[in-house]
């Protein structure tokens, strides 16, 4: 640059502030500070208090009013939920298996997808985009019979990949979305540079393309977990048996557990507890990778 | 370099399994739903041929509207506390400082928690007797005697189901627009702020329109999402009182499962989508005019 | 790289596991379904008793959540994959038996000389067209439950309970009077199913009809009007507590063990549960009353064991329908867990005369019935429905009573005639 705009360039910097715009910088700072802090606490908080809740005893978990947090620990709700009739290993490890599935399909389906979407002339490519959208805008609960009977003659009900293709339909549209955008905004020089080594297609996106959407992989993989763990009018239509059951089911069936469908407190608190672990863990691990993935996936 | 005739071809191998999915799975359920509501069917009993008989009938179902109009109002209120809340929140947090950081994360855990579960949590948080914002507001002095939060009034239960959405899902929008927000070029603010700009006319004028398209593509998430809300309203207020806090997918259920008149529900589903279709080509409409 | 190799390596594993389908069972295990939040207690005991004594037909008892259980027990019955059989809340008996969807067993039960005392609630709607379609699986019949310390402490006499509803009125004041946060009555504001319970009796018991029992049947006939007034009059003179409007049936089985209502419908598990929660209470059991003096009425529900149309073994299933109505099982079942039998010859039994109260409620079942229709949930026991709707409007506002007779009995009707 010349030095004639430099020059412009100094004389148009902003000058240093007087001392009362300092002043009230640093004082709208503390503010903003103070409502950080205050947003912070009121997100945190019903979910201290339930997980609090949740290792009450009886008495306590059933007192009115209520104690804000526990006094004394108990195990004892998460007992009653540990033995409730198949045992809550059974269906932990069901609804850990469907979501497995349920990422697994929705990767395999969408990561080629975003990248035919987003790189291949397809004829009538918008009309494909469009339509693998389509079921964002269906109820799906009103799909569920239908599924279900063309399961019944598939004998899908009551497994865990019949459930799974369930929670493959429904989290699909929004993973092809983010895989689509993450796709088209990867820089197109490396795969030039591939063609011209004469890479195929199929080796461009194994070994080039996926490593730069990692961050989209984890975004939909979380989001596909979360849809399918915590999953119920699904689970529901498709389970008749007690051990194809899901976390969910369970926690239903422990708004009316007490003898004569009174909710038994405690243990909905111990099954609403040790359903959010897994999904806060699962984000707090990877939330360096999808926060990216959210931001250049969803964001044009 | 793609743009080959073999490509198009290729192209069209590599989206096949997503699209044979989506038609096995939701387009072939899809035109069952169809038939379906062109039928009186209770599993149990051989389906009746009724023609559009049940449109007709939701035209003249009571229930029908109140939850039509119950939807709308939970999306008209809803909508516009998420769009402006999380925007100012995404302004507040959109530096990069330590405290920034961790109240972004921390907003986000509600997103990436269930719906089911949030709405079980809530549910607990306003029971009158074992729930603790009765004891808190008590406690604060805001009211004398605990109040029933559901089951008595109408607002007062659609209001507290919106706390609890709200404490959900405001991470969700925070996030695209912080994103959005952080995707402005320094320059252009300094710019501004070297013409003697305020803080909140460089929002106005600067950061509002350049992240234009993400407050769109929220609002559409947004709006679509409350339109076919149904958990919350099934797990915290059962529809009541008076069936007033049923809103439209509630009903569907409603009908699909434990009614038993599954033609009524599919007829009530298709409904349903054609005006969230509508909802949304209008929002898109409004979209690319506003920005040509 | 190995991230995602490993992801794949596990991911195939998980699909081959899961292909397995679910935990494998014996192939002599029978299959049953039991609806939840009924008495998982007495079911969990019945079934025990039978597989210590049937180890080589083992019952594999599965509980579904009941308010979907009829929707799931449609789709079973369609797709051919039921139970071998199942428990079902007895009211929802005619609506399967008119679609043929349970398994005639006239021939087999009906003759049997246990059949001839068992609860006539029960045996009405397991029937359809002169067909016996199941046995009772439990029972539970509505009565009126009073506190002996607080009709002590407000001056009435502890072993008089109320015989109509004027009175019942009269001792709720005084009991209402003692203040705090006692009151004289309850009456839950957000639970059909609880409502039809205990509520349902008063209006039968002042010669009222509520449901529709089908096409053509006119619901909500007979003089309701006075008992609509009288529970209006209930509220509205401060005799239940604000709260109860808030009950949907989730905290109901609490509420007398609290010690701070007077008198309350509820049925006979809440002896056990009372006792439990209040061990110093002293209270008795008297028959919910109506208008009349000594009229009185209650709701015989439970559940019914039935065959779902499909199921593969029905001669086992109609076995563990024989073992239900067995003398044996009936003291050592259900009256050992001072549960009602359901046969009302075997209500003189060495548990039961340990326990008076428990003689007391099972004098309701001469007065009890059960309702019978093929729309019961949408008509009455729904959240969503007209029965609840109009006890809502009752209590709570001030619309013409004739008006809301009139709205709910169209809404019935419309309902039944589908």
């Amino acid at each position: 640059m010349s030095a004639g705009v430099a020059f412009a360039r100094d004389l148009t910097r902003p000058t240093a502030p007087t001392l009362a715009a300092r002043l009230w910088r640093s004082r709208s700072t503390y503010l903003a500070g103070a409502v950080c802090m205050a947003v912070s606490a009121v997100m945190l908080a019903p979910l201290v208090l339930s997980v609090s809740a949740s290792l009450k005893t009886t008495e306590e978990a059933s007192a009115i009013p209520p104690t804000y947090l526990t006094h004394l620990l108990s195990l004892s709700s998460y007992g009653r939920l540990w033995a409730y009739q198949e045992g809550l290993p059974t269906y932990l490890f069901n609804s850990g298996a469907v979501a497995f599935l349920a990422i697994a399909f929705c990767l395999i389906l969408s990561i080629p997808a975003g990248y035919a979407l987003a790189r291949f002339p397809i004829p009538g490519r918008e009309f494909f985009f469009v339509f693998l959208l389509l079921a964002l805008i269906i109820p799906y609960q009103a799909l569920l019979t239908p599924i279900f009977f063309m399961f019944a003659s598939l004998k899908l009900t009551n497994t865990l990949v019949g459930l799974a293709i369930v929670h493959t339909t429904i989290q699909l549209p929004f993973s092809v979305y983010i895989m689509r955008n993450s796709f088209e905004a990867v820089p197109r020089e490396l795969e030039e540079a591939a063609f011209i080594d004469g890479c195929s297609t199929w080796q461009v996106l194994l070994r080039i393309l996926l490593p730069a959407i990692r961050a989209a992989i984890v975004t939909v993989a979380l989001f596909a977990f979360i849809t399918s763990w915590n999953e119920f009018l699904g689970a529901l239509v498709m389970m008749n048996k007690g051990t194809a059951f899901t976390l969910p089911l369970i926690l239903s069936n422990a708004r009316q557990e007490t003898s004569i469908g009174g909710t038994d407190w405690g243990m909905l608190q111990a099954g609403i507890t040790i359903s959010i672990v897994p999904c806060v863990l699962f984000y707090l691990l990877l939330q360096k990778y999808y926060v990216s993935g959210f931001l250049s996936g969803a964001v044009k | 370099m793609y743009a080959t005739q073999r490509n198009k071809l290729i192209g069209l191998l590599y989206l096949a399994p997503a699209v044979l999915f989506v038609l096995v799975f939701t387009a072939y359920p899809l035109s069952q739903m169809l038939w379906m509501s062109l039928h009186n069917w209770s599993i149990i009993e051989p389906a009746k041929w009724v023609g559009f008989g049940n449109y007709v009938k939701a035209w003249n179902d009571r229930q029908f509207w109140t939850s039509l109009g119950f939807t709308l109002k939970y999306t008209l209120l809803l909508t516009p506390i998420l769009m402006v809340g999380g925007y100012l929140l995404a302004l507040l947090v959109s530096r990069n400082t330590p405290l920034r950081k961790f109240t972004r994360a921390v907003t986000f855990v509600p997103v990436v928690i269930g719906l089911g579960v949030s709405s079980l949590l809530w549910y607990w948080l306003f029971n009158y007797n074992f729930g603790l914002v009765n004891r808190f507001l008590v406690d604060l002095g805001i009211i004398a005697r605990p109040l029933v939060w559901f089951g008595e009034d109408a607002d007062r239960a659609l209001w507290a189901v919106i706390v609890s959405i709200v404490w959900k899902v405001l991470g969700f929008g925070m996030l695209l627009y912080v994103a959005a927000i952080q995707g402005i070029h320094p320059e252009t603010t300094e710019a501004a702020m070297v013409d003697g700009a305020s803080y909140w006319q460089r929002i106005r004028m600067i950061t509002l329109p350049l992240t234009y398209r993400t407050i769109l593509l929220v609002t559409l998430v947004s709006v679509i999402g409350s339109l076919l809300a149904f958990d919350q309203f099934y797990l915290m207020t059962a529809g009541q009182p008076f069936n007033r806090t049923a809103t439209s997918v509630f009903w569907i259920y409603l009908n699909s499962f434990p009614y038993l008149k599954l033609g009524y529900g599919a007829a009530l589903s298709l409904i349903l989508a054609l005006i969230i279709l509508a909802c949304t080509i209008v929002q898109m409409t409004l979209t690319r005019r506003s920005h040509a | 790289m190995k991230l995602k190799f490993g992801a794949g390596l596990f991911a195939l594993s998980a699909l081959a596991v899961s292909l397995m389908t679910s935990a494998p069972s014996k192939a002599a295990d029978l299959v049953m379904w039991e609806r939840s939040g009924g008495n998982k207690g007495m079911v969990d005991i019945l079934v025990n008793m039978w597989n210590e004594k049937n180890p080589d037909r083992h019952i594999n008892l599965t509980y579904i959540p009941h308010a979907e259980m009829v929707a799931k027990l449609a789709q079973a019955i369609a797709s051919g994959d039921v139970p071998d059989l199942m428990g079902m809340d007895l009211i929802y008996g005619p609506q399967f038996e008119k679609a043929g969807q349970l398994v005639d067993v006239t021939d087999q039960i009906a003759k049997l000389p246990e059949m001839k005392t068992i609860s006539p609630g029960h045996l009405k709607v397991a029937t359809w067209e002169g067909k016996l379609y199941g046995v009772p699986l439990y029972a539970d019949v509505s009565a009126l439950f009073y506190n002996k310390d607080l009709f002590a402490k407000a001056g009435l006499d502890p072993n008089k309970p109320p015989t109509s509803l004027k009175q019942l009125r009269e001792y709720a004041d005084k009991i209402t009077a003692l203040g705090g946060d006692i009151k004289g009555y309850y009456l839950p504001g957000s639970c059909a199913g609880c409502n039809i319970f205990t509520v349902g009796p008063l209006i039968w018991a002042s010669g009222g009809k509520i449901e529709s029992a089908g096409p053509g049947d006119e619901p909500l006939t007979g003089d309701i009007k006075p008992v609509l007034q009288w529970l209006r009059d209930m509220v509205k003179s401060g005799n239940v507590h604000e709260s109860d409007r808030a009950e949907n049936g989730e905290t109901f089985h609490l509420q007398f063990g609290s010690g701070k209502v007077g008198m309350m419908g509820t049925g006979n598990f809440n002896i056990s549960l009372a006792r439990d929660q209040n061990p110093s209470m002293k209270f008795g059991i008297a028959l919910l009353p109506g208008m009349a003096e000594n009229s009185a009425a209650s709701f015989i529900g439970g559940d019914l064991l039935v065959i779902p149309k499909g199921s593969k073994r029905v001669s086992d299933a109609v076995d563990f329908m024989k073992f239900l109505i067995s003398d044996e099982v009936q003291v050592e079942g259900y009256a050992k867990a001072l549960n009602l039998t359901t046969r009302s010859d075997m209500v003189d039994n060495k548990y039961f005369k340990a326990e008076p109260l428990v003689q007391d409620v099972a004098k309701a079942l001469s007065v009890g019935r059960t309702p019978y229709t093929t729309t019961f949930f949408e008509q009455i026991n729904s959240p969503q429905g007209p029965w609840l709707q109009m006890l809502q409007r009752v209590y709570y506002t001030d619309d013409d009573l004739d008006q809301i007779i009139a709205d709910a009995k169209a809404a019935m009707k419309a309902i039944a005639d589908q």
